[in-house]
């Protein structure tokens, strides 16, 4: 037998021998421990594993994470679960006992952190600081995959010792470098001459750092300049004044500021708002109180008490004298208006006159002494009574040229004015519409007036020179400044009778009569009288009114007068048309004759009788409009069919229709549409025409028989005699007065044929034939054949003469023989 | 190597393979051989033990080592059976498995030959022969006779064939 052999045998049977290890299934062995746990074995937690495999103990699982953390200093609690094969839940729970139970570990986000291992971190930390120089924290706390906050609370107690540096605004800066850019904050704001926003020097030395640096540099912080800018102020080696934390003001800059200041106030002794904003500061009304309380404060300007005073010397002065002064001519030039103003009345001497009211201030600087303003009232006084008269005149011409744009018209005047109105019509061109430059017009106009009255009527003539005296009365107030009418005229375009005096009026008189307002050289001389003629108008017109009002006084009782003095004269020549007309009625059945008849008696009587009604309304509404007319000097007023159009017009309202309709009746040939007319007119007006009664016309014609008859008798001038032996004929055989003109005499001579005697008449008709012809003799005659024409005008008047008494017996006769 | 369950089969692989072809009339190698067999058997009987399976007690009857004696048991319902076993090592082995020996059992079932023999797989026959000479007694036992334990023994119990031998004492004693 081999050895081998045996001893295999021998292990053989050793291993048969040998107990079997026991096994029992996972099952068995959870209801083993289960039953333990219920015979309370066990008493104390068990946990599993993730795999659930396995049991552990708290105390094993404390030891394990214990293990764990030592090995790094850092674990999360997942990768702690995944290490150790336990639910999340049991490592946190463990987890959390054993943070609190050592001091030295902490739980952040889910990860414990041992001191040791932020020690470690913070030399790693110190190393590339001392490498770079700075590092931002958040890149720290990025590589570490925690927060910020955390890296600086952690970083904190160890800067200094650790970590050699300091942490500034989310930076980590080494000594060395703290003093570079401290060294720059200190340059820079001693560089620093005016105020700064300091935020701006920081951008600017932000990019100077990142030039130097290059693109590696890291930004710094404005944070951490102000900080280092802060402590060098606290030091004092950077002088100056902090506002809100970033306004820097220099030292240097503020007293540079405060030296201009001074400087220019105690020269200027005034200094404006502006001059210190632009010196930087913001409230200068507040900064100069404190810094000079004895000045004041004005709208823009500070000013000295000394400025005061001399401007109170100037006010004085002219109170004293009786002038007037402006504010801003005595002050530099840098005051405002409204400065001066108030400077004004701070004068003690202003306030003064002011209380006595020796002065009054106009504008805002101009002052004015009790005693110019007088003066210059009473001066506008006199010329508003300049003005009343000129006004007056200036009606008047108007009518006279609008008389001369008519007489244009009207066929009458065709040749004889036609240079007259050449001249007025170009005046007139220039005129239009500006009734107001009468000053320099009106003397050309009126004489161009004039002219064409001196040719056409009589009576105008002396009407016109009137107006041209009147016309020179205003052309001499006003014609020393042509300037100033013209801009008067384009203001007052329409001058009514009414119209009070304008201020522009008032204005331009002040200019006229106070001179050196404008040789003070104000450029506006506006600015100035303006407020004064403001001051002065009330005044003014109060004096107007009362001046209107005493003129209506006054006028009443010469409307009264006058309009009794029409109504009779009206009387008498009315009645007189009326017996007139009546003998119109003879000629009804000879056409011609009748017309020339109608037309006749409108020229004469009814025109006379039209005239003086139109003149006398004229004036009449002259005065009622507080117009001074001149009395009337003569009784018998003609005008000429233009002036009583525009005399017509002048009338107010419905009278000027009528007034119109009657001046046009006279043109015509019906005696009765004048009649009618005049009816009109005197009703309207308020006058009474008395018709015409059997008994009146009885004494009338009787009194004009005897008139006539006187007249007759004492007719020495053949020519002149025919007409009236035929009226006085008239009235003896038809009881008829009957106005003839020559034309019309011989057919009034042929229908007296059937009431005469055949001597009576054929005497009558040889007077008439002998005296047609000697008139048509004196036509005829002319200078040259004096000799033979002459001797039979002569001996024709010679052979009238000696027919003279024939014929005044012929009538005398008859009358005597009838009464 | 169909025909067996996993576990044997993993158990089976496990079990050192022996190298040498010899009988029991080859002297010198046939004690090579079984030194072997002893290893192999060591081998199993330790797997056995460590993995809480041990199931039978062998021991050479003869110092030649042709004969072996020893028992093995099943256990069945918290019951262990024993039984009693013994075989020879023929004179062909190793071309020829030997046959294993369960004399208590014999005539009580089907499954087995006179004298006790168990009847095998018809898988075992040709896997054996495969795998001469690398097989010896140790992969006998656990391709024969533990398959044929576990599927005869319960079968044999349920039908009442075999009694465990408390339930024997006390009913003989009854």
């Amino acid at each position: 037998m081999d050895d081998e052999l045996l001893e295999l045998q021998r292990q053989f049977e050793f291993a048969q021998q040998a107990k079997s290890s026991i096994r029992l299934s996972d099952r068995n062995v959870v209801e083993l421990v289960q039953k333990l746990q219920e015979l309370r074995i066990i008493d104390f937690d068990l946990l599993h594993t993730v795999s659930g495999k396995e049991y552990i103990t708290p105390e094993q699982l404390k030891h394990e994470i214990l293990t764990e953390i030592k090995k790094s200093g850092r674990v999360s609690l997942i990768d702690l679960a995944d290490i150790i094969g336990v639910d999340l839940y049991h490592v946190e729970k463990q987890s959390h006992h054993i943070v609190s139970e050592d001091p030295d570990l902490m739980l952040i986000q889910g990860e414990i952190i041992s001191q040791s291992y932020w020690d470690s971190v913070a030399e790693e930390i110190n190393d590339r600081l001392q490498e770079c120089s700075q590092i931002a924290l958040a890149e720290l706390a990025a590589q570490l995959h925690v927060g910020s906050e955390l890296v600086a609370s952690v970083l904190e107690p160890r800067l200094g010792t650790l970590v050699k540096g300091r942490l500034e605004g989310g930076q980590l800066y080494t000594p060395a470098y703290v003093a570079r850019v401290s060294a720059m904050v200190r340059g820079a704001s001693r560089g620093i001459t005016v105020p700064i926003n300091l935020s701006i020097l920081w951008s600017s030395l932000q990019q100077l750092l990142q030039e130097m640096d290059g693109s590696t540099g890291v930004a710094v912080d404005s944070s951490f300049f102000q900080s280092l800018f802060n402590g060098l102020v606290k030091e004092g080696e950077i002088l100056g004044s902090l506002r809100a934390g970033v306004h820097w003001t220099p030292t240097v800059f503020a007293v540079a500021q405060k030296e201009s200041i001074d400087s220019f106030f105690s020269q200027n002794s005034f200094i404006n708002y502006e001059v210190l904003q632009n010196l930087g500061i913001p409230q200068p009304v507040q900064f100069l109180k404190s810094r000079y309380p004895e000045g004041t404060a004005l709208v823009s300007i500070f000013v000295h008490p000394s400025l005061i005073e001399m401007l109170d010397t100037a006010t004085e002065d002219a109170i004293a004298h009786g002038s007037w002064i402006d504010a801003l001519s005595v002050l530099p030039a840098s005051f405002g208006s409204q400065d001066a103003s108030k400077l004004l009345s701070l004068c003690p001497s202003v306030q003064l006159a002011l209380k006595s009211n020796k002065a009054v201030i106009f504008g805002e600087s101009y002052l004015f002494s009790d005693g110019l303003i007088k003066d210059v009232y009473d001066l506008l006084e006199k010329e508003m009574e300049i003005l009343s008269v000129s006004e007056s005149s200036g009606v008047g011409l108007s009518v006279d040229l609008t008389d001369t744009k008519v007489g244009h018209d009207s066929s009458k005047f065709a040749d004889l004015d036609k240079t007259g109105n050449e001249m007025g019509s170009s005046k007139h061109g220039t005129d239009r519409g500006s009734k107001k430059k009468r000053g320099k017009s009106s003397g050309t106009v009126t004489a161009s007036v004039a002219e064409t009255g001196t040719n056409t009527q009589e009576s105008s003539t002396s009407k016109s020179k009137k107006n041209q005296r009147k016309g020179k009365d205003t052309s001499s107030s006003q014609a020393s400044d042509p300037k100033a009418a013209v801009k008067k005229e384009s203001v007052k375009t329409k001058e009514d009778i009414d119209n009070m005096p304008s201020e522009e009026w008032i204005i331009q008189k002040i200019t006229l009569l106070v001179p050196d307002f404008e040789e003070q050289g104000i450029d506006d001389p506006e600015t100035i009288i303006r407020p004064l003629a403001n001051y002065l108008r009330p005044k003014l017109v109060n004096f107007w009114k009362q001046r209107r009002k005493a003129l209506f006084t006054e006028n009443a009782v010469k409307m009264k007068n006058l309009l009794d003095n029409l109504q009779k004269k009206l009387d008498e020549s009315f009645l007189n048309m009326q017996l007139y007309e009546k003998a119109l009625d003879l000629f009804e059945d000879d056409q011609s004759t009748s017309v020339i008849l109608h037309r006749h008696l409108l020229r004469t009587t009814a025109a006379a009788i039209a005239d003086t009604l139109i003149h006398n309304l004229d004036m009449h509404n002259k005065i009622k409009n507080g117009v001074e007319v001149e009395p009337q000097t003569s009784d018998s007023v003609s005008l000429s069919p233009g002036e009583r159009t525009a005399m017509a017009k002048s009338f107010p309202g419905s009278l000027s229709n009528m007034a119109l309709a009657t001046a046009e009746a006279l043109e015509g040939k019906q005696v009765e549409t004048f009649m009618t007319a005049l009816r009109a007119i005197a009703e309207e007006s308020g006058l009474i025409l008395r018709k015409l009664d059997k008994k009146l016309e009885r004494t009338l014609l009787h009194s004009y028989r005897k008139d006539l008859t006187s007249q007759v008798s004492a007719e020495s001038d053949p020519v002149s005699l025919l007409p009236k032996v035929v009226s006085l004929l008239y009235i003896q055989l038809y009881h008829k007065a009957l106005q003839a003109p020559g034309r019309a005499i011989s057919v009034a001579i042929t229908r007296l044929k059937d009431k005469l005697a055949e001597s009576a008449y054929k005497i009558l008709t040889d007077y008439q034939a002998a005296t047609v012809t000697l008139l048509s003799l004196i036509s005829a005659a002319t200078g040259d054949e004096e000799d033979c024409t002459s001797d039979r005008i002569l001996t024709k008047r010679e052979l009238l003469e000696s027919q003279m008494p024939a014929l005044k017996g012929l009538v005398l006769t008859a009358s005597q023989s009838l009464n | 190597m169909e025909g067996w369950d996993p576990s044997t089969k993993s158990t089976l692989t496990q079990i050192p393979l022996l190298t040498t072809k010899a009988g029991p009339r080859d002297g010198a190698a046939w004690t090579q051989r079984l030194k072997e067999e002893y290893k192999a058997l060591i081998a199993y009987t330790q797997m056995n033990k460590s993995n809480d399976n041990d199931w039978f007690r062998i021991s050479a009857a003869n110092p030649e080592g042709t004969r072996w004696t020893g028992n093995c048991w099943y256990v069945h319902n918290l019951l262990k059976y024993e039984f009693d076993l013994q075989f020879d090592i023929p004179v062909t082995y190793p071309s020829t498995a030997p046959e294993l020996e369960l004399p208590q059992l014999d005539g009580k079932t089907q499954k087995m030959y006179r004298g006790g023999k168990i009847c095998l797989t018809v898988h075992f026959k040709p896997l054996w022969a495969k795998n001469c000479p690398r097989f010896g007694i140790a992969h006998a036992l656990c391709l024969g006779l533990a398959p044929w334990l576990a599927a005869e023994i319960p079968i044999l119990v349920d039908s009442g064939m075999i009694k465990h031998k408390d339930d024997a004492a006390s009913s003989a004693e009854s």
